[in-house]
């Protein structure tokens, strides 16, 4: 059996790393990246230039804006980033690609805004020889790929996390020094609970090396097991389990095209092809496919994303490219797509329980087929369940998705009421006014005279946002020339001096 | 009739709606006051918070102010939500009924019936009516149904016309069918309409008036969106969240009679009732109706008469000693004289009252001190209310009471802090019952901070954000030009042109000022022997046992109403202490009644060593005294008074001390001035030597005299102060004054008698101060001791009160487990010397209750033996408690136990003691022990943890440590600057121990930095301030470079350049004054 050997890579202030991994002209200049919503940003990481500027972590956009002088040359004033998690999930993902190179076990142990991974690399000197020519083959490797990171080598898998993070470059502990290259550094490098860092503070103890000398059962005796841990971590002797981080199950298909794709049922060829592949990895495990991530890479830097999430996880194969060829019916790519991603979301295979006294439902794949191709007719938000918002707005809704309710319809009154059918979108009308009332207005086809009118019904709101309105509603009987009638709800925006017919009247 | 007047406002609330309107009272008035309306009626949720501000501005402004309130009742329900199938967030509240004072004896009954259902909750909470309770207090209310917020709207919409009818039929038989009127609001809303319709028909069926308002809740449409904030504050969401809670529009605002005409132009009776129901409401807050307290007296006496023997037999008392018996019979006119005023005016009720919570405190030992304008008033003195003699001290009754004035007297009394001043208060509440005696209330108002957190809850944002943009409030009482929040934000790295923060900063100005809740006034008690519920609503305060009247003192001073100053005074408390500890430990007695006049206390006052000495101890204080070098007592009044702003911004300080050094001449602005002014020097400095002034030059009288006081303290009252400068001016003339010498007199009188303080109140102050100093001086061990145990007061922390005994010689003892009480107390040395040892009150976060247990245990079973032994013997110790006492050393002396560490080592193991089972074996048999492999704290870290720990250091001050190193730079030591040269440049370091920008220094800040040799005082430009303010008011301990300024054994060093020094990890914290 190979004795154990592992290399701890970090790769400090990670968010600025992961922007500047792709972006070379920019690494030689002062770069801080803002994390946050405007105009609440913060910065949160940085590279060295910028610290040398002046820049720390928690500074506002403004305060980091005012380390830029006026008469600053445009190359050497510091640049603001936004972060971008999702860059950073490819940069870490780079990583750990570039990184299972060198080892196929590898150990997730990021803590903070820095990433780190450990790598079990016990047995690889007959590949990359000594575990420093090793070491130093991952860190150019590493920044080939664009990181900056720093490796540290020990038979102990924390001693090599807690050296990666103490010290710059590559740091090699030969077996049995651990305790020794530890010692002189801080107590804040091990990750403890609270209460025993404030027990240790007060007991004086700074280092790791002065956490080694106290007595561990003593210390045991009064912090409890945790401190075992702890004296042993200092000791650079506990033990760890390696937790590879195994090809996780990923349902992802990706697939990059020679030529722009312009043509639909190109994509679907190769999309079928892509989810059969999905399907029969979820079918191995009994599982069904909840939901399905498109990715297009669209001509001239843009993406276009859609996602399809059938009612009840399935392993239909026809019936989710069917779902897919209307999804993309709905929302057209902009533009010739350049690579096509899916990925899956698994969910257990379902069967629905139907009752004895249960109204006959449309089966669920259907439905959702039906819907989809509503969607692709009528559009994404425009299908399903309206759901009235908590505002005075009037009129102002939002769609839920569709569900079958199996409640009793709502007791029908005996008396008939008056039903108000919304135009969407209202009809604008130019109106004249009679002693600040409705007197007579144009619907682009033929004018009407009103001949009773209730109002002005007010409402405004949301004065605080751009959402904001200030409406005056009149209910109206018109008629026009040919004694047609009318009755509909007129609006005036306030805002806007516009006048429009928002409603008839049933 | 004018358009104007056909219409009045009946429904209105204001912001003492507490968060359900969104104007001011004042803002009311002048909205109605513009549109010319003749009357407005104010209508607050369940109470007449605002009444008292609305009546004043009304009264001020020319609009009648009427008086109402909506009355919540149970009986009817809940109030009207949107519909069932309408998504929102109402919450279940009772409808409101609107009643309005037709006549005093609706005032009379709306105060009680409010104070009814206040009172019968056990706590501060809303409270509603019930039918019942409307039915037994509803004569002279009449009564408007109300709109949304009505039982009608709610009966409609659930029941339809026949409920609403119902209750109309209930409300007839309550307040019969002239006093009931159907109230009609008109939003632009259809479902309002609709109810309109229906209540149309119903007032022609059942034959009831109809009435409009607007229901009004903020004076202009801007205010609209403030009220949308309230509305979220009290709904506990954001604006973007609210959704139906907010208004529908912005309707609700005070509308111009053309407009309401304009809307209900198709129901002209509605308007033209408003107005027969405003004339209808003949009540207004001018005819309250209040009666004076009444005090029983037994049979065959009167309240006069029976004053007068207590006054007589305090006149014996108080003039009987030897040394004061040649005042008696001057005293005896003068409490003649007094007694007569207050016969004729009817006071002695009052007096009386007050002598009787003297009388309470006496028996059960509570020192008790009136203070302010009594102290003029012989008969004040003679029933011991006051101690100040004002016959020896020949000052003014009328500056206290004067047959003109029509006003009360006001009495404050100073007592202990704490549970003492609550036995007093508690009382006052048995002794006049709960419906006679009230607190009054403090209305608490979004300031800067709250403001600042609360709109930004509103609109949504983060609590990190909050806490960041709030905390960049300022809280300086001094705000320069540049001190505006704005710039704040700005400074602090906000873009203040982005538009949410734009509108943030604008709604956090206009929700300042605005009533939050209603709080309970430190101190002042309404006392009506009967029925004080007739004359205000009275509710439960948030502290047990309280309740409070809902106007506070100012409201209650504007209309008469009586009350007395119950105060919190921590000298008191000291005081208190230390004549029970001398005796004790010192083995003497001490009056303080009696104090001698000792020429070592002026010492010690003239060089200004006046740390923890009432009223003469903060910088300013100490930067004068040395000036005003005081001999005698009358020397401490000045001190006392002169140091304030009026004096200051009334340019008396500079000449009066001038001329006490003898840089200036004494002068008189006419030589019969002279025995007036002489003891002040020629300078007027108190209100009662204008009165005298006014008497001696223009032959007023003290009535007279004090109307000149307060014309000329009041500047609108021009006319007024003509009339009696031409007076004055007459009769100077009379007395062959010059022309010239009149313009000088008037002159005077009017630049000081804004800004002059009551001599009486001066004297009382000085003879704390006076009291306080001598304890210091000659009771150093009693003094600190007391002092310490009745923390937080003053102007110093507990840290610079130790520091500042022990320069003085006393021994101050670390807390001990094993001597320490649960205060601090005195401890004899070996050396027949005292020492003070803190007591369990300075360690941070060991409860009371844990060191009482401590005590006892160690009382009874003698000391510990081993940390064993005390985690077993107070098992209510915790491993907390003991880390805590074991950082601060507390556990240093207990058995083996070598050091602070060696403490904490072993106290995790006996935190982590056996089960109950083993823990008598454990305690019984315990285990050899190792030594502690930690090693000593050093300095740093004993510093460290005593600070943390107790807030205070019984060892070496944090500086002394650094002095090897400071001296090597250059910096002085704060004891060595007296021997400076004047502009000489010097460096000193210190532990900021207080920081202050007062109003009146126009932008300089002075700090206070202490080191191990005594207290330095530097002052700070506003423009070195504003280039180093993160470092001024951030930091701990600063070096600061400047220029030696010595005058007149006065030292300060004038600052330019200051620089933090991060030499001590200790959390030495600072006063900040504001």
């Amino acid at each position: 059996m190979n004795p154990e050997l592992y290399a701890c890579v970090r790769a400090a202030e990670f968010p600025s790393q992961a922007l500047l991994r792709l972006r070379p002209d920019l690494q030689s200049l002062p770069i801080a990246v803002l994390d946050g919503r405007p105009p609440l940003e913060q910065v949160c990481s940085m590279n060295r230039h910028a610290s040398r500027l002046g820049a720390v972590e928690g500074m506002t956009r403004l305060e980091a804006e005012s380390l830029i002088p006026q008469d600053a040359v445009p190359d050497q004033a510091l640049r603001l980033l936004s972060r971008s998690l999702e860059g950073e999930a490819a940069a870490r993902a780079v990583m750990l690609e570039c990184a299972s190179t060198f080892s196929p076990r590898i150990e997730q142990a990021s803590n903070g805004i820095d990433c780190a991974i450990v790598l079990d690399i016990g047995g690889t000197d007959r590949l990359f020889g000594p575990p420093r020519a090793l070491a130093e083959r991952l860190r150019s490797a590493l920044a080939a790929a664009g990181f900056r990171v720093s490796i540290a080598v020990s038979a102990n898998f924390h001693v090599a996390h807690i050296l990666a993070a103490a010290s710059r470059g590559i740091t090699i502990i030969p077996a049995g020094e651990e305790a020794q290259a530890l010692a002189g550094l801080p107590l804040s490098l091990l990750d403890m609970h609270p209460d025993h860092a404030e027990t240790l503070t007060i007991w004086g103890i700074r280092t790791l090396g002065e956490l080694a000398t106290l007595p561990q059962i003593d210390m045991i005796a009064r912090l409890g097991q945790p401190a075992s841990v702890l004296h042993n971590l200092a000791l650079g002797v506990h033990p760890h389990i390696f937790q590879p981080k195994e090809a996780a199950f990923e349902l992802r298909e990706f697939c990059e095209f020679e030529t722009p794709v312009e043509q639909v049922d190109s994509l679907l060829f190769v999309g079928a092809r892509m989810i059969d592949s999905l399907v029969q990895r979820a079918a191995t495990r009994a599982m069904s496919l909840a939901s399905l991530d498109v990715d297009l890479a669209l001509e001239g830097g843009k993406t276009h994303q859609l996602k399809i999430r059938p009612a009840l996880p399935s392993i239909d194969r026809k019936f989710l490219l069917k779902l897919l060829q209307l999804e993309i019916a709905t929302k057209p790519p902009s533009a010739a797509i350049l690579s096509l991603a899916l990925s899956a979301e698994v969910g257990q295979s379902s069967k629905v329980q139907l009752g004895l006294f249960t109204p006959q439902t449309p089966e669920p794949s259907r439905l959702d087929v039906t819907i989809a191709r509503l969607k692709a007719i009528a559009g994404e938000d425009r299908v399903g369940s309206p759901v009235l918002e908590d505002t005075h707005h009037a009129g102002t809704f939002h769609v839920a998705d569709f569900k079958v309710h199996d409640s009793p319809a709502s007791e029908s009154t005996s008396q008939p009421r008056m039903a108000l059918r919304r135009l969407r979108p209202p009809l604008n009308v130019r109106m004249v006014l009679n002693a600040g009332q409705p007197a007579l207005f144009f619907d682009g086809r033929q004018s009407y005279r009103v001949t009773t009118c209730f109002g002005p019904w007010r409402s405004n709101g949301c004065w605080w946002s751009a959402a904001g309105w200030d409406n005056d509603e009149w209910d109206i009987l018109a008629q026009s020339k040919d004694s047609a009638s009318l009755l509909c709800l007129l609006v005036m925006d306030r805002t806007n001096s516009e006048w429009r017919i928002e409603a008839w009247y049933d | 009739m004018t358009e104007a007047d056909s219409y009045v406002e009946l429904h209105c609330a204001s912001a003492f709606s507490f968060l359900e309107a969104g104007s001011q009272p004042e803002a009311l008035i002048e909205r109605a006051a513009e549109l010319g309306m003749g009357a407005l009626a104010l209508a607050d949720r369940n109470g007449l918070y605002g009444a008292a501000r609305f009546h004043t501005a009304g009264v001020r402004l020319g609009v009648r102010p009427l008086i109402g309130s909506e009355i919540s009742v149970c009986s009817f329900g809940n109030m009207l939500t949107p519909q069932a199938w309408l998504p929102h967030q109402h919450p279940h509240q009772p409808p409101r009924l609107l009643l309005l004072c037709a006549s005093q004896v609706g005032y009379q009954n709306l105060c009680q019936l409010i104070t009814r259902f206040k009172m019968r909750e056990a706590t501060k909470v809303e409270g509603a009516a019930t039918l019942e309770d409307i039915q037994e207090f509803s004569a002279g209310l009449i009564c408007l149904t109300g709109g949304d917020e009505g039982p009608l709207a709610v009966a409609m919409a659930r029941e339809g016309s026949n409920a609403a009818r119902k209750i109309l039929d209930r409300l007839t038989a309550i307040f019969g069918s002239s006093n009931l009127y159907i109230e009609l609001q008109r939003h632009c809303r259809r479902d309002q309409e609709c109810r309109n319709q229906t209540l149309l028909t119903l007032a022609a069926k059942l034959r009831l008036p109809v009435i409009a308002t607007n229901g009004v809740r903020y004076s202009t449409q801007d205010d609209r969106e403030l009220f949308d904030v309230l509305t979220s504050i009290r709904n506990h969401t954001t604006l973007d969240k609210a959704g139906r809670l907010l208004v529908s529009s912005a309707a609700r605002l005070l509308r111009p009679a053309r407009e309401m005409a304009a809307l209900f132009r198709d129901i002209p009776e509605a308007i033209v009732n408003t107005s027969i129901v405003s004339q209808r409401l003949a009540f207004t807050l001018s005819n309250l109706g209040y009666e004076f307290p009444h005090y029983p007296v037994p049979a065959g006496e009167t309240m006069d008469s029976f004053l007068a023997q207590r006054v007589d037999e305090g006149v014996r008392k108080r003039y009987g000693s030897p040394a004061k018996r040649h005042l008696l019979e001057k005293a005896k006119t003068q409490v003649q004289r007094e007694l007569k005023l207050i016969e004729k005016l009817g006071f002695a009720g009052y007096f009386l009252i007050v002598w009787d919570l003297i009388r309470f405190s006496q028996q059960h030992g509570i020192l008790v001190q009136g203070r302010g304008s009594a102290a003029n008033s012989a008969v004040c003195y003679a029933l011991e209310i006051t101690a100040v003699d004002p016959v020896g001290m020949e000052l003014l009754f009328e500056r206290f009471l004067s047959e003109s004035r029509g006003e009360w007297p006001d009495i404050d009394l100073d007592l202990p802090s704490g549970d003492e001043r609550e036995k007093v208060i508690q009382y006052c509440y048995d002794h006049y019952g709960a419906l006679g005696a009230a607190m009054t209330a403090n209305v608490i108002t979004y300031r800067g901070r709250s403001a600042a957190r609360e709109v930004g809850k509103a609109l949504g944002f983060e609590e990190e954000t909050i806490t960041r943009l709030s905390s960049l409030v300022s809280r300086w009482e001094w705000r320069g030009d540049n001190d505006t929040m704005a710039r704040h934000f700005d400074q602090a790295g906000f873009d203040i042109r982005h538009p949410q923060i734009t509108r943030y900063l604008d709604l956090c100005m206009r929700l300042q000022d605005m009533p939050r809740h209603l709080g309970q006034h430190s101190g002042g008690m309404v006392i009506c022997a009967g029925m004080l519920n007739r004359v205000v609503p009275i509710e439960r305060a948030s502290m047990p046992g309280r309740t409070v009247v809902q106007w506070d003192k100012e409201d209650c001073a504007d209309l008469g109403i009586i009350k007395v100053d119950l105060l919190g005074l921590g000298m008191m408390a000291v005081l208190k202490e230390c004549i029970e500890l001398i005796p004790r430990h010192y083995k003497k007695e001490v009056d303080l009644a009696a104090l001698p006049e000792d020429p070592v206390v002026y010492e010690t006052l003239r060089k200004a060593d006046t740390v923890g000495m009432f009223q003469v101890e903060s910088r300013a204080q100490m930067a004068s005294i040395p000036h005003n070098a005081p001999t005698k007592f009358y020397d401490l009044v000045v001190q006392v008074a002169i140091i304030r702003p009026g004096p200051i911004v009334g340019k008396m300080m500079h000449p009066y001390m001038n001329r006490r050094q003898g840089k200036e001449e004494i002068t008189y602005p006419h030589p019969s001035l002279e025995p007036v002014l002489k003891r002040t020097l020629g300078v007027p400095l108190f209100q009662e030597q204008l009165l005298r002034m006014a008497m001696t030059v223009a032959n007023f009288t003290g009535a007279e005299a004090e109307e000149l006081r307060r014309a000329v303290g009041m500047r609108r009252s021009m006319q007024r102060m003509q009339n009696l400068e031409g007076r004055l001016r007459e009769g100077m003339t009379r007395n062959g004054i010059s022309p010239e010498a009149q313009d000088n007199i008037v002159q005077g009188i009017s630049s000081f008698a804004m800004y002059g303080f009551p001599e009486s109140h001066a004297a009382s102050f000085a003879l704390i101060a006076y009291a306080s100093a001598y304890l210091k001086v000659h009771y150093l061990a009693a003094f600190t001791c007391a002092i310490l145990n009745n923390q937080p007061m003053g102007f110093y922390s507990s840290a610079v009160l130790i520091k500042d005994a022990q320069r003085h010689g006393l021994r101050v003892r670390p807390i001990d487990v094993q001597h320490s009480q649960c205060l601090c107390t005195l401890e004899h040395e070996s050396d027949f010397a005292f020492s003070l040892r803190l007591g369990f009150n300075y360690a941070r976060g060991l409860h009371r209750a844990t060191a009482d247990k401590l005590v006892r245990a160690r009382r009874a079973d003698g000391a510990f033996r081993s940390l064993h032994d005390m985690s077993s013997r107070v098992p209510d110790l915790n491993r907390k408690d003991m880390v805590s006492l074991a950082r601060i050393g507390a556990l240093n002396s207990i058995g083996d136990v070598e050091h602070r560490r060696d403490a904490l080592w072993q106290v995790e193991e006996a935190a982590r003691a056996s089960g109950p089972l083993l823990r008598s074996t454990d305690s019984t048999h315990e285990k050899p022990r190792s030594k502690t492999p930690l090693r000593k704290m050093n300095d740093e870290e004993r510093l460290t943890a005593d600070y943390a720990g107790t807030g205070v250091t019984t060892g070496p001050h944090p500086m002394a440590y650094h002095r090897a190193s400071l001296r090597a730079d250059g910096i002085r030591s704060a004891s060595e600057l007296e021997h400076g040269n004047n502009h000489q440049p010097i460096s000193i370091a210190g532990c900021v121990i207080a920081r202050q920008r007062p109003g009146t220094a126009k932008g300089f800040v002075f700090l206070s930095l202490e080191d191990e040799t005594g207290i330095a005082n530097v002052i700070i430009t506003p423009g070195i301030f504003e280039a180093n303010r993160l470092v001024v008011t951030r930091s701990r301990i600063l070096r600061i470079d400047g220029q030696l300024q010595h005058q007149e054994g006065v030292v300060h060093v004038k600052a330019k350049q200051i620089i933090p020094l991060d030499i001590v990890q200790a959390d030495v914290g600072s006063h900040d004054f504001h």
